[in-house]
Parts: structure tokens; sequence; C-alpha cells
């Protein structure tokens, strides 16, 4: 489904490979892309907002490309440059009917909170997690979007045009990138109108995540015999209940999916 | 005029004219191998042709005994008899000698004619029909009329039957008739012989093969294949290009187009290809055969062989400058290679399948970005963690916490022998074939190290996905790293990174001696610093791994270490140059084409047949490969594996 | 407090008259000694068994037992009620409330909430804004001291742009010290972040602890933490801090203050029912697998029809052509989290036990005990799966009859 009159911008980010850390496609950026292509076709529109200092920027930045993407709009900013502003000021030229963007980006503070403040600035409805664009009418200004919910469920929501939607991870994949078209791509840079630099984060102090402790079952025991029995007692882990017979397993099976409130 | 006359007045003018033809179809084909792209020609290759034809072909045509003979007879007493037509008939030279050559020659090609009328009679599967049908009664056309064509000439015949072929013939009515209609029918015969091996030759019959094929062993894409040689490595392309990989036929080298046109639709390597066998929708033989479409422009609908597994034949077309996937091969043809090389292993007219799949499979994957199966997934991990599976790239070294290895850059700057990890290094299963070399090469008290966490993935499997860049950007980073270190050897338990060390860093500037792990231990053994129990009866078979074996021509080293276990190997009928593939090369697991059953099932079979209790491999992808055949089937082990159960330990060592 | 002790003769008398009314209470409690120091009567230790012996269990796990009985019934004691009449500032929490009812995520975020109220012996009150349905009944004990409920019939329905609304009057009127939302995918994510671009607030997001006056949040999607000082909006994790378990609270409603209607440009068309193959694997809650083991591949699919469970499959299952590729569990196929995970035929190879490594509960069904599926299941059956599937889909069934029939009365 192309909609010939519709004009769609994707916003895109740099992501970070969770293991190597290094540089690549976004995955929920990406997921944004995919669905913008599957919108608009050729004319869907790609901005990036952040530095193009290092080569393997570049190359990340050029994995979008190789999605079938003629060109992505570029507004360099130095690293902790607000890229909201730039942003904003960038798109209310632009006017587009719809901006899509994954949801949080997987470096820097990732809050989550651009587009809801794009949304904010530019005076457009917002809605997040998305996986799909059913519809569009154009004559009343209305959209209909699937929304992700926990477990695979979907909501199904309609929303006036113009607006941003923040894309799931659970979206359609995005489809592969190709080398040729994305060395071949252009990256357009553009003129910046505002560069703000972000001071509260200078003030942040950023490390390493820490592995987050697991929950312990607190047992608020009056006595000692039973907070020893709680310290001691065989920690989960170990070789599960075994039944034989199958009327017998049935039964133990259902009582731990109903505990478990799968049913 | 007598109809002797007629017919010494006619041979000239007929042979002339199919000459004629012939050459005016040889300039048309050459033009359209000239749609293909630029390539090295290399014009000393044509002098080396005869060598070529007698010795590298017809190696590959022994292997079927009855068909080397057969073809001895009729190809050489063809070229035989057109020299000899050509003297006798267009040149005129009447020296009785060469009319008894010519019958001799005639009789030998008739000879050999038969027996390729007899193989035609219940022709299996592999062979083609059509036209193909048509040669043998067309050589035996051929051979038979000029050898009635000559006998009178010969004077053989004279003496024979004086009565019928004296000079006062002329007077014998009946005889007359006779010699008209013998005439006719003679001349007939002559205007189909002649049709089939010189028109057809240059105009796209069956003979095509002997021009083109000629000219294909001559300006052959990998010159250093012949003469015992080996040349298995890819062909790097330049990035930088405008199109990166083949997309229509005439993005094909003009010598591959040529390569295409010597195809003699024997279907050898359609017998040998795994994923045929497997029901997947591959025909190495119908590959080409396609190509051959492609680059006259056309549909498939006259190819007289097998399809392509579960796709029909004439639903296809193409041309020259029209994209072939999905016009004229389907997508999946591509991607259910394992790149084993069976099919070039067998193909007599040394035919480059392989390196025509993986430049297609180039432009899937570089320009359309459409690798199937997992495969986008597995090429995002190796650009962005440089191992398949997305592994952090500083846990390489986790399963060696326990091994007190020696790494090169943090523990030591040189060593003899760099030992390659590979991709064994996230794998339990291979981790396992891992220590029992680390503990071989510490028995043998070899000086050896690792690259440790910097090691990149070779880069094979990028490759035969297609994609070029992300191969030579690891292939770039592995020696660069490499080029840091001192050491004179690697030595690797991975047959893919071993082909891809050895054979394909050499055009960005990496020159090893590399050794497989096999190879290596095979050369310890013999000089005495590793030794080996000799007394276990195991019930064994071995598997010849495609990347050690076809690729690298590397057979006797496992088997020579099999040996000085004591064990008898119990050969698979497919083994050595012909073993079937695992299934396991070429991404083939990644990119997963259905089929009607798994390549490494019928490998298990195989090995099965032999009722050996073990499977000795040489390559971790074959034992992964092999391990997922369910159970019960025969235990896999790696040769290292087997080594270490059967070390003498060295009591001076305590 | 001051240190010095001070003896309580009337407690002493009392401990002391077996016969006073308040006896029991007293002598069981702690007893101190003329010095201070906490006393052990060994008397009270131990109950008498039934053939008249005094028995002392110190394993804790006495049966029968009056002591046991009555600490059973002490357990359901009154928790003390945590009063704040005049609030000195207010922190306002807004619920997520998924199907009515308080999770996990909102009661740790409740109990974060009083941890704020209450540091350095503030007074602060606990604001909680439900939307919608509330069918809660434990709010007191989670930790709620005022409650702000809108419920009228358009708060049944996904309307950020309202509630976000309605949390800025609410915001504007009792300028909170905090606010405070679960950053989830149930809508606290949403809403504050929808607040806090509407009130021009910078949150802090993925707030997983709070030291003093500082907040570590989960940024780079997982990679990072950031340490903050604490801002007044938090989106926060789960388990970001204990939940109330100590104290009752008033829960008393709030004066609501009049909502006003804005014009919402989101409608809610409501879910759209998914079938439970649909769901993409790796996002699935319950998965039935099949493997090797399965000889009935069609009773196999009725029980997950049944079971309303997504499908799965081994390797060899998917290689014999039983199932398709996308349904392969395992590192070589879809690497699954689900909550439940029910292996039936699939003795584990590594590639899948790796595949199903974030699972939270295995239940296998297998003939084999030894394998390596049973090994790593919570519950394993040992049996023939097809008879213990056809057990299970009865029982099953039964049991949903016995719900449709307790909603009829």
């Amino acid at each position: 489904m192309t909609n010939n009159n519709l004009s769609v911008i994707s916003l895109i980010s740099i992501g970070e490979h969770p293991t190597s850390r290094r540089p690549r496609r976004a995955e929920q950026d990406a997921r944004a892309v995919e669905l913008g292509l599957k919108l608009a076709g050729e004319r869907l529109k790609a901005l990036y907002a952040g530095t193009i200092e290092s080569p393997s920027i570049e190359v990340a930045l050029r994995s979008y490309l190789g999605m079938g993407l003629a060109e992505i709009n570029i507004l360099n900013l130095s690293d902790p440059a607000d890229a909201t502003l730039a942003l904003a000021e960038h798109l209310k030229a632009e006017r587009p009917d719809m901006i899509l963007t994954g949801v949080r980006a997987e470096n820097g503070e990732s809050s989550g909170m651009m587009p809801y403040l794009l949304a904010e600035q530019l005076g457009m409805s917002v809605i997040t997690s998305i996986v799909e664009v059913s519809s569009i009418d154009k004559v009343t200004q209305q959209a209909e979007v699937l929304q992700a919910l926990p477990r695979g469920q979907r909501r199904k929501l309609k929303i006036k045009l113009p607006f941003i939607a923040s894309v799931d991870m659970a979206a359609d994949a995005p489809r592969q990138s190709a080398y040729g078209p994305a060395m071949r791509g252009k990256l357009v840079m553009n003129q910046l109108s505002v560069q703000v630099e972000d001071t509260l984060r200078s003030k942040w102090q950023i490390n390493e995540g820490q592995k987050r402790p697991k929950r312990l079952k607190i047992v608020k025991a009056k006595t000692a015999a039973d907070r020893f029995k709680a310290a001691t007692a065989k920690v989960e882990g170990g070789s599960g209940k075994i039944v034989h017979g199958s009327s017998e397993s049935a039964k133990e099976i259902l009582k731990m999916l109903i505990d478990e409130g799968v049913l | 005029m007598s109809s002797s006359a007629l017919l010494s007045q006619i041979m000239p003018i007929l042979i002339f004219v199919a000459l004629l033809l012939a050459i005016i179809g040889a300039v048309r084909r050459a033009l359209l191998w000239s749609q293909g792209q630029k390539s090295t020609i290399h014009w000393s290759g044509i002098l080396a042709v005869p060598r070529r034809y007698l010795v590298d072909l017809h190696h590959v045509v022994a292997r079927d005994k009855y068909m080397s003979n057969t073809h001895v007879a009729t190809a050489g007493g063809f070229v035989l008899t057109a020299l000899l037509v050509i003297a006798v008939y267009l040149f005129d030279i009447a020296a009785q000698i060469l009319n008894y050559m010519l019958l001799a020659s005639t009789m030998l090609m008739f000879i050999g004619s038969v027996f390729v009328l007899k193989r035609r009679k219940n022709p299996p599967a592999n062979l083609s029909l059509g036209p193909w049908s048509r040669l043998p009664k067309s050589l035996l056309i051929f051979s038979s009329s000029f050898f009635f064509l000559t006998l009178p000439a010969s004077g053989l015949l004279s003496d024979l039957v004086p009565e019928l072929f004296s000079s006062n013939i002329a007077e014998n009515i009946a005889g007359n008739i006779a010699g008209w209609l013998m005439a006719v029918v003679l001349i007939a015969g002559i205007i189909w012989g002649l049709g089939e091996m010189f028109f057809g030759m240059t105009w796209g019959g069956p003979m095509k093969h002997a021009f083109a094929g000629a000219l294909h062993l001559g300006l052959h894409r990998r010159q250093t294949r012949f003469g015992g040689g080996q040349s298995t490595g890819l062909f790097a392309i330049d990035l930088a290009e405008d199109k990166l990989g083949v997309e229509k036929p005439e993005d094909f080298k003009w010598n591959q187009l040529l390569s295409f046109d010597a195809c003699v639709e024997c279907g050898r390597c359609e017998k040998a290809c795994p994923a045929f066998a497997a029901g997947q929708p591959l025909n190495p033989k119908k590959l080409i055969q396609d190509m051959v479409v492609g680059m006259a422009g056309g549909s498939d609908a006259k190819f007289a062989g097998s399809p392509y597994p579960g796709i029909e034949i004439g639903t296809h077309k193409g041309g020259a400058i029209i994209p072939i996937v999905n016009g004229l091969v389907e997508a999946d043809t591509l991607w259910s290679c394992t790149t084993c090389r069976a099919c070039v292993q067998e193909c007599p007219m040394m035919i480059e399948h392989v390196d025509a799949i993986v430049d297609m499979r180039r432009f899937e994957t570089l320009e359309k970005g459409q690798t199937p199966g997992k495969g986008s997934e597995i090429l995002e991990n190796l650009i962005a963690t440089d191992n398949p599976n997305g592994f952090a790239p500083a846990s390489r070294m986790n399963w060696a916490a326990d091994q007190n290895l020696a790494v090169l850059g943090q523990d030591v700057e040189k060593a003899d022998v760099l030992l390659w990890i590979g991709d064994a290094a996230f794998d339990m299963r291979n981790q396992r074939t891992l220590r029992a070399m680390i503990k071989l090469l510490r028995a043998a008290k070899v000086d050896f190290a690792v690259l440790g966490e910097q090691e990149c993935d070779s880069g094979d499997l990028a490759r035969r996905l297609g994609d070029e860049a992300t191969f030579q950007r690891l292939a770039k980073t592995n020696i660069a790293l490499m080029s840091k270190y001192q050491f004179s050897t690697i030595v690797t338990a991975d047959p893919h990174a071993f082909h891809c060390l050895k054979n394909e860093y050499r055009d960005f500037g990496g020159q090893y001696h590399v050794q497989h792990h096999s190879g290596f231990f095979a050369d310890l053994v013999k000089k005495g610093a590793i030794k080996l129990q000799a007394n276990k009866a195991l019930s064994l078979t071995y598997h010849d791994p495609c990347y050690l074996g076809r690729y690298n021509g590397e057979y006797d080293a496992p088997r020579y270490l099999l040996q000085a276990m004591g064990i008898q190997i119990k050969e698979m009928e497919r083994s050595q140059t012909i073993a079937r593939c695992c299934g396991g090369g070429g991404g083939a697991p990644v990119t997963d084409i259905p089929g009607k059953q798994r390549i490494p099932d019928m490998r298990m079979a195989d090995a099965k047949e032999t009722q050996a209790e073990i499977v000795a491999v040489a390559c971790p992808q074959c034992s992964l490969m092999l391990e997922g055949v369910v159970e019960p089937r025969p235990e896999v082990k790696d040769i290292a594996e087997l080594m270490l159960d059967a070390l003498v330990e060295d009591s001076t060592n305590e | 407090m001051s240190d010095i002790f001070r003896r309580d003769p009337r407690a002493e008398w009392i401990a002391r008259n077996r016969l006073h009314p308040m006896h029991k209470p007293v002598a069981e409690g702690p007893v101190r000694g003329p010095s201070g120091l906490l006393r052990k009567n060994p008397h009270a230790v131990g109950f008498i068994g039934p053939n008249g012996i005094k028995r002392i269990d110190r394993s804790g796990a006495s049966t029968g037992g009056s002591a046991t009985r009555q600490s059973a019934k002490q357990t359901e004691v009154i928790l003390p009620l945590h009063k704040v009449d005049e609030p000195d500032f207010y922190i306002v929490v807004a619920l997520d409330l998924v199907s009515g009812r308080l999770n996990g995520h909102d009661k740790d975020v409740l109990g974060l909430a009083q941890k704020l109220a209450n540091i350095d012996e503030a007074k602060g009150a606990v604001v909680a804004v439900a939307f919608g349905e509330l069918k809660e009944e434990n709010l007191d004990v989670a930790g709620v001291d005022r409650l702000i409920h809108f419920y009228t019939d358009a708060y049944q329905e996904y309307n950020p742009e309202q509630r976000c609304a309605d949390l800025q009057v609410i915001v504007k009127e009792l300028q909170p010290r905090h606010i405070l939302l679960p950053d989830s995918i149930n809508g606290g994510g949403d809403l504050g972040r929808r607040l806090a671009a509407k009130l021009g607030q910078r949150p802090a997001c993925g707030v997983w602890k709070v030291n003093g006056d500082q907040v570590v949040c989960r940024a780079s999607a997982g990679k990072n933490d950031i340490t903050r000082t604490l801002p007044t909006l938090m989106l926060v994790l789960e388990e970001c801090s204990e939940p109330v378990s100590e104290t009752r609270h008033q829960s008393l409603i709030m004066p609501l203050n009049e909502s006003q209607e804005i014009n919402s440009t989101i409608e809610d068309q409501g879910n759209i029912s998914v079938d439970p193959n649909a769901i993409p694997l790796a996002e699935a809650g319950f998965i039935l697998s099949g493997g090797n083991g399965i000889t009935d591949w069609a009773n196999f699919h009725s029980t997950a029809k049944s079971l309303r469970a997504t499908e799965g499959a081994s390797r060899v299952a998917v290689d014999d052509g039983n199932m398709p590729r996308e349904r392969q569990v395992g590192a070589t196929g879809t690497w699954v989290t689900a909550q439940v995970y029910i292996a039936v035929g699939i003795s584990g190879a590594v590639q899948h036990m790796q595949g199903i490594g974030k699972c939270d509960k295995v239940i296998a069904i297998n003939t084999d005990e030894s394998c390596d599926m049973v090994k790593r299941a919570d519950l394993s059956a040992i049996g023939d799966s097809s008879e213990i599937l056809a057990e299970l889909v009865s029982l099953v069934e039964q049991n949903n009859n016995e719900k449709g029939a307790d909603h009829d009365q």
C-alpha cells in the first residue's frame, strides 16, 4: 500500500550493538523506515540529527540507505547537543503527514521522550509502539493504526493526521540493507538553525549498566526458625518435580498452568 | 554426367558452404560471448588446448571408462575425418594414403558412434534427450556417408565388385539408376552430417560443445587449474563498481559465457549435486543451460534434461539484458547450492558452476539485499560482531579460560604456529575439538599461540552468501592483525577458514603457510612427535569435508592419521573426490531452502551403509550437520578427538 | 528516644500474676530483666505433644502443634495504620491498573512513593491516580494515602490525552514533590512521557534505584546507567523498591476537581483478537512445543488450540516437515521468552535449551526420564505424550466449564 500524496518522514538514529557496542542501524528506527517505505515507497524521507564524525557512524548511517532510500537528510550536531530542537525546526518547514521513529534510542539517555517533545513542539498527535498503519484517509485526515500490547496482543486505534508514531519492535522486521545502494546513496547535509547544548546531561554520571540484583523472595519471618528456613531452603533451580501416569501428570500440569495464570 | 562425377563436383561446394556457414556461426557465437564483461585473455592457453583436452579433460571423462573409450573413438575419429574430408574433398588432394586414412577414421568414428547410440538406448536420467538423442544418429550418418563416399575412390571396392563400379557403368542402366539413387542418398547423408557436425557446431547444435569447449579449455578463467594445479578461491570484485555481482547474463565475464556454451549436458554434475538429490530446486546442468538461454535469449522450454526439482520446464525465459533471477532462474535455485564443488569436480568441460552461482548471489545480497532465510541476520551479525551468531566479541576466548593459551600481542609476540580458532570458539560441540587439539599440540611440544579476542571470522560464510563487502572487511582486518606478529604456519581445524586463509586472502595481501590440523598432525606423527596407540579396532568411516578435499586436495592426511591409530577405514561409496557434502557449506543451513529430504540425513545414510559405529570428521561444520541427524546414528567425532583418545603420553614429560 | 531503660512495674506484676486477664499477651511478649536485657522464658517454648510430653521443634516445620496454630492466627494481624492527615506535600502516582488491579509494578512504584513520602521523618501523602475500572481492594496495604479515581465511561478506553490532561490539572493543584509512573508498556510509560512533554519537565526514565537524592536510570537501551539528581517526574522500572508491606494506609478519596474534557485525537477501536499462532514466537507468553517424540500431530494441534497456546517446534520436527520453519525454537531458530513453555517429546538438544533459556517455567512431557529437558524442567510428566495431552485437554475443558458456571451464578 503506497499512498501517492502522503508525506512521511522517518527519523533515524545510530544504534549500538548490545554486545559489541559498535554503531549499527538501530533496530526500532529501521522498523520505522521499513514501515515508512511500505507507506510512502520512494517518497519516504529520512532525517538524522547527530554527529557523523567517525567512519563507523557513517557506515551505520549508510546501512539505512541500503534499505532503498535515495538520500538521508542530516542535521549535523556535535555530540552533547539537544537533537529535539534542531529536528523540530527542520520538521516545521517540512510539515509531514506522518513522522515515524523508534520507541527509544539505543544509546545516550534513551529516554524515549523524542516523539513526545516533537509532538509538543509541532502541535501534532503522538502515539507510541505501533506495529502497522492499516489505512489512511486523507479526506477525514485520519489513520488507522495497530498498537503493540504485551505478549503479542494488538489494539486498533484511529488517529488524526498529522501525527508522530513510535514504532515497536513487534512491527515487521526491516528489510536487509544492501551494500551497493548503501554506498551509492546520498548523505545530504542541511543547514542548522539552532544548536542548543544539553547542559543537564553534562552533570550526569554515566556508567556501564550494572546487573540488577534478582529480587529475593522476602520472608518477613517473625521467628528465627522461619528465617532460618527461608535462608536455607533449597533455592529454585535444581531439578523439578517429576510425575508419572497420565492423569496425575495432567493434574499437575493444569495446576501449574493455573498458578502461572496462562489459561 | 555420371553420379560419381556429380558427387565429386558437388562435394567441394557442400563442404565449402558448410565451412562458410560454420565460420559465420562462429562469429555470431563469439559476438554472443562478447556481450560479457572484460576479462584477461590468456592467449597462451590456446596452445595448451590439445594437452588440456587429452590430459585434464580426459582425466575427468575417464572416471566413466565406457564413455571415455567411446569419446576417444568418436571424437578422435571425427577430428581426423573432418581434417581429411577437407583435405580430400575441398582441396582435392588425391593421395591414396589419405583415402585409406579417411576410411579408417570414419570407421573409428562409426564404431564410437555405435557405442554412443547403445548408451542412448535406455539413457540414465542425467542425460539430456532432444537434440542429444539425435546426435548419435547424426554421427553414424556422417561417418557412414563419408565412408561410402570414399570407398570407390580408395579403389578397394573396384577389386571386389568391378562390374558395378567399373568405368563403363554408364552402359548399365540398372546400375545407373542404382548409382543415382546411391548418390542422392549419399548427398542427403552428407548434408545431414555436415549440417550437424559443421553447421551445428557453431549454430547451437549439440556439437557446439566441441567448438566452444576447445576455446573454453584454452581461454579458461582459471588457467592454473590445469596440469594438476588447483584454483578454487573465489574471484574478488571491486566494491567501488557501479554494479556488484551478476544481474543479467551480460554481467558475466565473456569467458564465463563461453564456458556455459561448452556444456555437453552429460549430467555428471546433476548426479553429484547434493542439493539436487535432496530435492532442492537446483540442477547444475539446467543452471548452465539456462545461462546459455539467457545469453542467446529465449525460453527454457527446449531443455531436454531433468528440471530443477519442483519447478516445471518451460515457465522461465530470459535474455542477455534481462535480469536472471525470477525471470530465468528462481532465487531459491541459487541459494540451494552448498558450494561443495562436486559439480565442478565432475564436469568434464571444466565449467565453474560455483563461480557463476556466487556471482549471482553477490547481486542478490549486495544490490538487492535479498539474502533468504536467516542470511540477513547472520550478515548483520558478522558486520556488527565479527561472528555469525552475534556473540560478544569479548567473549571469544571464554571457552579457553582454563586453557592458559598464549595470546599474540598479550603474552607473546611470535610463535611457530598460529592456531586459528574460528567460529568453533562459540560452539560447545566444537570446543571439544579445540581442546583436543590443544592437548595434542602440547603433547607434541609445539610452540603455538592464538590471536585471542581480536580474531575475526574468516569471512567464508559472508563470501558464500554473496556479501563480498563483509568478506573483504573481515579479510583485511585479519590480515592487518596477523601482520603484527611473527609465525611460520597457521593451523586450523576449520577447512573453511583454512581455504580462505590459504587461497582467498592472497588477493588482499595475505600470503600464509596454512595447514589443516589433519595435515599438521600427520606431519607430527610422521616425525614421531606424536605417538598414537595402534591397538584400537574401531569400526569407523571417514567423511571428507568439501573444503578440505575438493577445494584443497587433502584426502590423504586424515586417512594417514586414522591408519596410524590402527583403524581400518570403512570407506563410503562416495568418498574422496566424489564425497557427498554434509549440507553445511555455502551458507545452505542459513538460507535453508526446503527440499524433499535433508542433505546431512542422506550423508548419514551413506555412513550407515558402511556399518561403521563412528563417523570421523575433520570440519566443525560437518560435525554440527552430522550430529544434527536424529539418533540412532553413528557417533560423530573429529579426527583430533580420536587422536587424543589414542595419544600415548610421553612419560619423559614428568 | 532515650537510651535509659525504664521498668514497667505494672507489666512485671501482670507477668507474675497468672490469673490476671492480661497475663497471657504480656507474658508471651518480650520479657525484660531488671537491667533491661531481653529474657527468654524457657517454659514458654514448645508445645505439649499428643502423648503429653513437651516437644520443642526448632526446625520450624512442626505441624499439628498448638504453637503453630497460634502463629497462623497471628499472621492475620491487622497492620498498623499509617495516618497522614495534614500532609506537608504530595507524591502523585499514576497507576497502570491492568484489568483494574494493582500489579507488581504498581505496588513497587507505590512502595517507592511511600519511601519518598516518609524520607527523613517527612509527612508526605501518596496520591494514587486511578483511571477507569478499579477492582483492587487492597489499596490501603499497598500504600495509597489518597486516591483520585476517574471512572467515567471514557476512561474504560485508551485515552492517553485525556488522562494526561487530568494529571496536568492534578499537578497544578497539588504541586506534588514527585510524580511517579511505572515505566511500562501498560500505559504508564506512554502517559508519563506525555505528561513530561506537556509540563516541559525532563523526566528520569527507567529509574531502578533511588539512593538519597540520587537516582540511577537505565540508559542506552539497558547498556548503561545514568546517576543523576532526583527529579520531580520519574518513570520507574519494576523492582525499583520494595512494595509496602508493614503498614496500612488511609486511601481516602480526594475531592476531584472537575476534569475538563479535551478533544482527543486518538480514538480507541478496541483490542483485536489475536490468534495464538499469529503471535510471533519470541513474544508469545505460553508455548506448546513439539518435537521428535510426537506421533500424533493432529492431537498436538488440537491441544494447542484448546490451551490457547502458541505452537513451537524443535529443529527435528521442522526438518521432518511436521511444522513450518518459523516455528522452530532454539539457538538456530527463535529465542523465546515464554512464561510457560511446554516441551512435548523434546529431549533437549543444546541449541534448543539455549533458545528456551529465558523461559520462566518449563514443563516437559517425555517418555525418557533421563533426558536433558527433564533435567531442566520445573515439572516433568513421564509417559505417553498423546495420553497426557488428551487428559490435559479434558481437564482444561472441565475447568473452563466450571468457570463458565461460576460466572453464570
